[in-house]
């Protein structure tokens, strides 16, 4: 084998240098990377894992449901109890008609669910997979995309299954719900934004998990889920719209309670918000893709 | 069919390790430090993993990389499968890479040995339908029969390690890195294993190894890297650049 002894020689004329003193000598010049190539280049590197991608989103479905009599029909029966509790309450509480109220709840519930769940379980899909980021190479935005992506699915699954219940509850059908999909995709986008900043974060900043959890738990009661929004005193109703997950609940209301197409503004202001958040997500990853692994 | 294309290529690569005495700061401390007068100098050190690395490597090129513990064999294995990306510097790679890294990796106890396989092999960036037609190949090699369908967690040490070894050894990769292979397993899966993993080296158009056992670099490799505190002091002749290792560092 030839050696290249120009190689060695370089090797031993630099090898007293720092990094910073070769750059200085543009000897090395650190990386540079516009954000649509970087954008271009998580999507391909994704691609070659869309089937790691389905078989974790598969398998954590199956072992969360694992050795359990009723399997998954948890995640049916889980909102739903949450829900009967706090028709029950809440009605009591309003004196609202249960059976529409009930309706209300669960449109704002289900959507609440899949938006905490991703965010919280997102929040620590990264120092999670510490794992396997060490062992090999895959891309960072894999992790957060299969928690939320396991959780969308459970979404979709509940989702359904308490259509079925709201149908004997009385709830009559209207051509609004075809536009389900897209405000699914929208929230979808905002959880998957939120759940790859937020996981970042996490990675330099460890108390963030416990902080997100709190403040969570804090906005569950300021967005209108469990009563409705005319028991708000009129001055105080643009505090409610300042809240950003208000106008994701909202869409779902509209589509399924209402029963009503939503407006274009209905659509703009969710789907605006899903877009920025995105945007922070990826432009975080593009500032410390190179930097997480030193990190964890 | 070994070609002359250059398939790793690494320029002026460095890689810093970031030494936290208190891992990951707290909001908090990160808020306070703001105010404070000077910042804790010893809280991070860092020190140089890879120094001014430079290498080219082509088809036909079996390379071995002795050192000492720490002095950057796996760090720089683990800098060409993308694991830990330079600070500064490249590192291009063209071809189809198969790490023996870890092997392994990914393993879910609660899930059968079937299941595994997909999911291991997903890992490595196969399709479910490379997989399927991998499957039985797999099942057959690492000689499980029937306890393919049972949880993982119930298997012995040796059946793991057998499980392991064949999904990671089952495809011919362009790019052979491997980390201190040593099949597991009774006296008769390491017979057949050491036959596979003398295929593999054949097959591949680079192999790069890592391994204490001089002996096996100097059987198997016909170019040696001589790494020490992160650098690549010495490259050349496997027996040349082993006799070197032994008076030079580890004497």
């Amino acid at each position: 084998m030839v050696l290249s002894q120009e190689n060695s020689s370089n090797i031993n004329a630099s090898a007293n240098l720092s990094a910073e003193e070769l750059i200085a000598q543009n000897l090395i010049k650190p990386k540079s990377e516009s954000f649509i190539n970087f954008l271009k280049r998580s999507l391909f590197e994704l691609s070659n894992l869309k089937f790691a991608l389905t078989s974790f989103v598969v398998n954590s479905l199956r072992r969360r449901y694992r050795r359990s009599v009723l399997g998954f029909a948890w995640s049916l029966l889980n909102p739903l109890t949450t829900m009967v509790v706090m028709t029950t309450v809440f009605s009591l509480l309003f004196h609202n008609n249960p059976k529409e109220f009930g309706i209300y709840i669960f449109t704002g519930i289900l959507p609440w669910s899949f938006l905490l769940d991703s965010i919280t379980g997102g929040s620590l899909s990264l120092v999670d997979a510490e794992g396997f980021l060490k062992k090999v190479y895959i891309p960072k935005l894999f992790f957060p995309l299969v928690i939320v992506s396991t959780e969308a699915v459970n979404f979709i699954f509940s989702l359904s299954s308490l259509m079925f219940l709201a149908l004997a509850l009385g709830m009559h059908l209207s051509f609004s719900l075809l536009t389900l999909p897209l405000a699914i995709a929208i929230l979808y986008a905002f959880n998957l934004g939120s759940a790859l900043f937020l996981a970042i974060s996490t990675v330099y900043f460890r108390d963030l998990t416990h902080i997100t959890r709190q403040l969570l738990q804090a906005f569950f009661y300021l967005v209108p889920i469990c009563y409705p929004l005319n028991v708000v005193p009129p001055k105080y109703l643009f505090l409610f719209k300042l809240n950003p997950f208000y106008y994701f609940i909202n869409l779902f209301r509209i589509i399924i309670c209402d029963g009503h197409f939503p407006q274009a503004k209905d659509w703009l202001i969710p789907s605006a918000i899903a877009v920025i958040v995105l945007f922070m997500g990826f432009s975080l990853l593009k500032k410390t893709e190179s930097d997480i692994i030193f990190r964890l | 069919m070994i070609s002359d294309k250059v398939y790793i290529e690494i320029e002026n690569a460095w890689l810093k390790f970031r030494i936290y005495k208190n891992r990951s700061p707290a909001l908090k401390e990160a808020i306070l430090s703001r105010f404070k007068p000077k910042p804790d100098i010893a809280e991070i050190t860092e020190f140089d993993a890879l120094k001014n690395i430079n290498l080219s490597l082509r088809g036909g090129d079996r390379v071995g990389l002795v050192g000492l513990n720490g002095a950057g064999k796996s760090t720089l294995l683990k800098m060409i499968v993308g694991i830990y990306p330079p600070k500064y510097g490249n590192v291009h790679v063209r071809g189809k890479l198969t790490p023996l890294i870890e092997l392994g990796t990914g393993f879910d106890a609660e899930l059968s040995g079937r299941e595994n396989i997909f999911l291991n092999g997903a890992l490595l960036g196969r399709s479910y339908k490379q997989m399927k037609s991998l499957e039985q190949e797999i099942i057959d090699f690492s000689e499980l029969g029937e306890f393919i369908d049972l949880p993982i967690k119930y298997y012995s040490s040796g059946m793991h390690g057998r499980l392991a070894f064949s999904i990671g050894t089952i495809v011919d990769p362009e790019i052979l890195i491997v980390d201190e292979i040593f099949a597991t397993g009774d006296a008769h899966f390491v017979n057949k294993a050491t036959n596979r993993m003398k295929a593999l080296f054949t097959n591949s158009q680079i192999v790069m190894l890592v391994s204490h056992d001089t002996q096996k670099i100097v059987d198997l490799c016909n170019r040696v890297l001589v790494l020490h505190k992160g650098e690549v002091i010495n490259d050349g002749n496997p027996k040349e650049m082993v006799d070197f290792y032994l008076k030079e560092i580890v004497a």
